[in-house]
């Protein structure tokens, strides 16, 4: 009977154990998101809806201001990422997919996704020399190839998937009818596929909006001024907050916990999206 | 006797400058990053890793020297640190969301989960920074200090919020999830048949549990290693948190470096030394090296271990 | 041309397994062809070369020579053999993406088969009247095929096939998973195809192919044991396997 005791205490113990450890685990996210909206969300009510369009405060100023080129240049970069990277994370999804035989497309499949092992950090720095140095200026086209390669792994890893899993009946049912590749493809396959496809997207959005590492020295940080072209600097949330906060002043700080309030909307809201297209995530 | 056919093949070569750039891309990011990190290497030798001294000078070149001891050593510990936090964190979690948590909750968790490794890293950096940190060295690191001094990774005074214990915190935080999505597949892999035969023998939850989680061994230990390359090459949250020194102390309440901290702090003056840029190049080229072993080691272990369950 | 397809000495390995062994095989124009057998026997797969689908199998390997309308399938391209050849399959499987309408329309659009919307609308309607699936489905075409059945989702993909105008039309045990009325109402419509096509089945079941055939061959672990006119088949079975199939005792 003893011995009975002894393990029901130990079940006992291990649960709440698992419960208590698992709530720690999980609280700094509640934490987190409270923050933001406190800090967050006082300085927006402060700014007012012209903290989504006005330029950045100066230092001693008491006017909060706003984040108006910073967030643009967000919502271009988030474009331009897409459009750069898609395409090649698309083909070589199809690539590795349609001709699973190929040497070419094992090898380009395996070299993509290792992308994912790249410090971002290190994707910065890489553009930094073969762009930003021989233009002689930073440049949103700069950043947006850095975000387009560190999102190039995981946009391609979710259409690979998305393609690779559509059932074999529909295959031989594209096949049977006579359609060449292209035509099933883009046809059928794409259709089928569409929603594993969209997440892919989705994904390289989120990394498009939330990197900050590979536009430290990419984009150069031009937050005064709204576009002015693809080939001169622009600014990006993450960019600013990451280099408001390691200013000294509590304006900037500010503006910053404003900019993140932004920063986790967007995120939250691509987050929600992806999650009613597809069940399972990985970012 | 079968031949592919002409618009199978035409297709294949449609496709094949895609492959190219991509292949390109990678063959020109080698390149730089060897072209760039070669003359520090060249230059200084085993040096560049084993000292510690950063010494840039704007006058005269043939003075200046680069060591990253430092930067490694932080990248390591607080990588390790870390880790040992995050490990029992996530497999309490996986146990918690697979165990314990009604089946209509399950869900939200693991979204809270998911949403959580997803999060921009500049956010857990600002919180991490104006937050977490302050409070990290009121209630955590002044108390470990004052009462475990005598164990030397608590032996300094914390002076700063920002610390490598506030760094190796804040990765824990972020790696957790990550790691719990390895340890999660891998637990929900468990094949039906071993569930049974260990509830069967009449165990008590904690009991089988404990087995389960002895048959996933190998995919935590993947887990691990998996995490701990994501841990190394991450920047924006631990350049914000850990203080940004060179400093070798085994004490965790110091301000220090990591690889990727030091290039985000001193990429972007870098060009104004004659050697700066090269030995950032050769710290970047040594975390790849880092991230890639640790990497494809964890990988290897995970694919044997999905293998293996297969077969049996 | 009396003979559709004509198949010599075929063999197909699959992962270096044999799966066909030298079959011998003429299939007369405008006939309903059965190939029967019991689950295994290679009949699935025999029809797949005929239509060169077995090219997506990996690490299949066909010996013989196989002709297709008097040409040998491996001296042309794959899409141009198919176009002309429609297929169903044991499992309904329209897309799922599509419309009822476009299920039956995309293969008759991408083909060629009609050149304009006049076209395609009649081309969609007769293959679907063919299906005898025309008079549910009409004031709802647009809907997805989720909305129906799994007896008329398995018409619907006859009228799919039927839609590409095919010379030859293959069905791999098209009513396997059928409730009895869809099943007769398949029965009958391949009945009505034969002036327009040749119609080649593969059935497990020698009660369907007592039913509907014209020509029965007899495949069992990968050989042709024998093949003929149904009634010689069915009546005076020349192998003892054959009997045997015939009775239900294989």
């Amino acid at each position: 009977m003893k011995r009975l005791d002894r393990r029901i205490i130990m079940d006992r113990f291990f649960k709440y154990l698992v419960i208590v450890i698992s709530l720690i685990a999980l609280m700094p996210l509640f934490y987190i998101i409270t923050s933001i909206l406190v800090h967050g969300g006082s300085t927006v009510l402060k700014a007012g809806i012209s903290f989504l369009y006005e330029p950045p405060p100066s230092p001693l100023s008491t006017n909060v201001g706003g984040i108006g080129p910073s967030l643009l240049g967000t919502i271009l970069l988030m474009t331009i990422t897409i459009i750069i990277g898609l395409p090649l994370a698309f083909f070589t999804a199809v690539l590795a997919v349609e001709y699973p035989n190929s040497i070419i497309a094992k090898f380009v499949g395996i070299l993509t996704r290792s992308f994912i092992e790249i410090p971002t950090i290190l994707i910065g720095v890489l553009v930094y020399t073969i762009m930003v140095l021989p233009m002689g200026r930073f440049s949103a086209i700069a950043g947006a190839i850095a975000l387009a390669l560190v999102s190039l792994p995981y946009m391609y890893t979710h259409i690979e998937n998305a393609l690779a899993s559509i059932p074999w009946i529909y295959r031989e049912a594209a096949y049977g009818l006579g359609l060449t590749k292209p035509k099933a493809l883009f046809h059928i396959f794409m259709g089928i596929a569409r929603r594993g496809i969209v997440a892919g997207i989705l994904i390289g959005l989120a990394k498009a909006s939330g990197e900050t590492a590979p536009l430290l020295f990419t984009i150069g940080g031009s937050r005064h001024s709204y576009f002015q072209g693809l080939d001169k600097p622009i600014d990006a949330i993450p960019l600013l907050i990451y280099e408001f906060a390691q200013t000294p002043y509590n304006i900037y700080h500010e503006v910053a916990w404003g900019a993140a309030l932004i920063l986790l909307l967007i995120y939250l809201g691509v987050f929600a999206t992806l999650r009613l297209l597809v069940k399972k995530v990985e970012l | 006797m079968t031949s592919i056919p002409r618009s199978d093949k035409l297709f294949f070569y449609a496709l094949l400058p895609f492959a190219g750039i991509v292949l390109s891309i990678f063959i020109l990011l080698l390149k730089i990053l060897v072209e760039n990190s070669l003359p520090i290497f060249i230059r200084e030798g085993l040096g560049f890793i084993t000292s510690n001294i950063w010494r840039p000078s704007e006058t005269n070149s043939r003075i200046e020297y680069y060591g990253i001891l430092s930067p490694i050593v932080g990248t390591f510990y607080t990588s390790l640190i870390a880790l040992i936090l995050a490990l029992p964190a996530s497999i309490a979690l996986t146990v918690f969301v697979n165990e314990y948590v009604p089946h209509r909750f399950k869900i939200l968790i693991v979204n809270l989960i998911e949403v959580m490794a997803g999060l921009p890293t500049v956010l857990y950096g600002l919180w991490g920074a104006f937050i977490f940190a302050p409070l990290l060295k009121d209630y955590v690191m002044v108390p470990l200090n004052n009462y475990f001094w005598f164990i030397p990774i608590f032996s300094c005074k914390p002076t700063t919020p920002s610390t490598m214990f506030t760094a190796s915190v804040i990765l824990a935080i972020m790696v957790t999830p990550f790691i719990t999505s390895v340890i999660r597949e891998a637990y929900e892999a468990i094949p039906l048949s071993y569930r049974e035969a260990a509830l069967g023998i009449g165990t008590t939850k904690y009991e089988y549990v404990k087995i389960m989680l002895t048959m996933i061994k190998p995919a935590i230990l993947a887990a691990v290693l998996l995490g701990f390359g994501r841990v190394a090459g991450e920047t924006i949250a631990v350049s914000m948190t850990i203080g940004n020194s060179f400093s070798l102390s085994m004490c965790l309440f110091e301000p220090g470096y990591t690889i990727s901290s030091l290039i985000a702090n001193q990429f972007g003056n870098a060009g104004f030394y004659h050697y700066m840029t090269y030995a950032l190049y050769g710290a970047g080229f040594i975390l790849l090296i880092i991230g890639l072993t640790l990497n494809s080691i964890g990988l290897y272990i995970l694919v044997r271990w999905r293998k293996s369950l297969e077969e049996t | 041309m009396k003979y559709i397809v004509d198949i010599k000495c075929l063999s197909v390995y699959i992962k270096g397994k044999k799966i066909l062994e030298c079959i011998d095989l003429k299939i007369p124009r405008n006939s309903i062809f059965t190939i029967m057998g019991p689950s295994g026997s290679g009949k699935s797969t025999l029809l797949r070369v005929i239509n060169r689908l077995i090219d997506l199998i990996p690490y299949a390997k066909v010996e013989g020579k196989v002709y297709v309308f008097g040409m040998n399938i491996y001296n042309v391209d794959p899409y141009i053999l198919r176009k002309q050849i429609g297929m169903v399959f044991q499992t309904p499987n329209p897309f799922p993406h599509l419309s009822i309408y476009d299920n039956v329309a995309l293969g008759a659009k991408l083909n060629g088969v009609a050149r304009n919307k006049d076209e395609l609308d009649k081309i969609v309607e007769w293959a679907l009247r063919k299906a005898m699936l025309w008079d549910e489905v009409k004031d709802r075409l647009r809907e997805p095929p989720s909305k129906l059945s799994g007896g008329q989702r398995q018409r619907l993909c006859l009228a799919r096939a039927l839609a590409i105008k095919p010379k030859l039309l293959l069905l791999d045990e098209p009513t396997a998973n059928i409730d009895p009325v869809n099943t007769r109402k398949i029965e009958e419509t391949l009945t009505s195809l034969k002036n327009e096509m040749t119609i080649v089945m593969v059935t497990h079941s020698p009660h369907q192919a007592a039913r509907i055939s014209d020509y029965i061959a007899f495949l069992y672990m990968g050989k042709l044991i024998e093949w003929g006119p149904s009634s010689q088949i069915l009546i005076r079975p020349r192998s003892k396997l054959t009997e045997k199939f015939l009775r239900g005792e294989i």
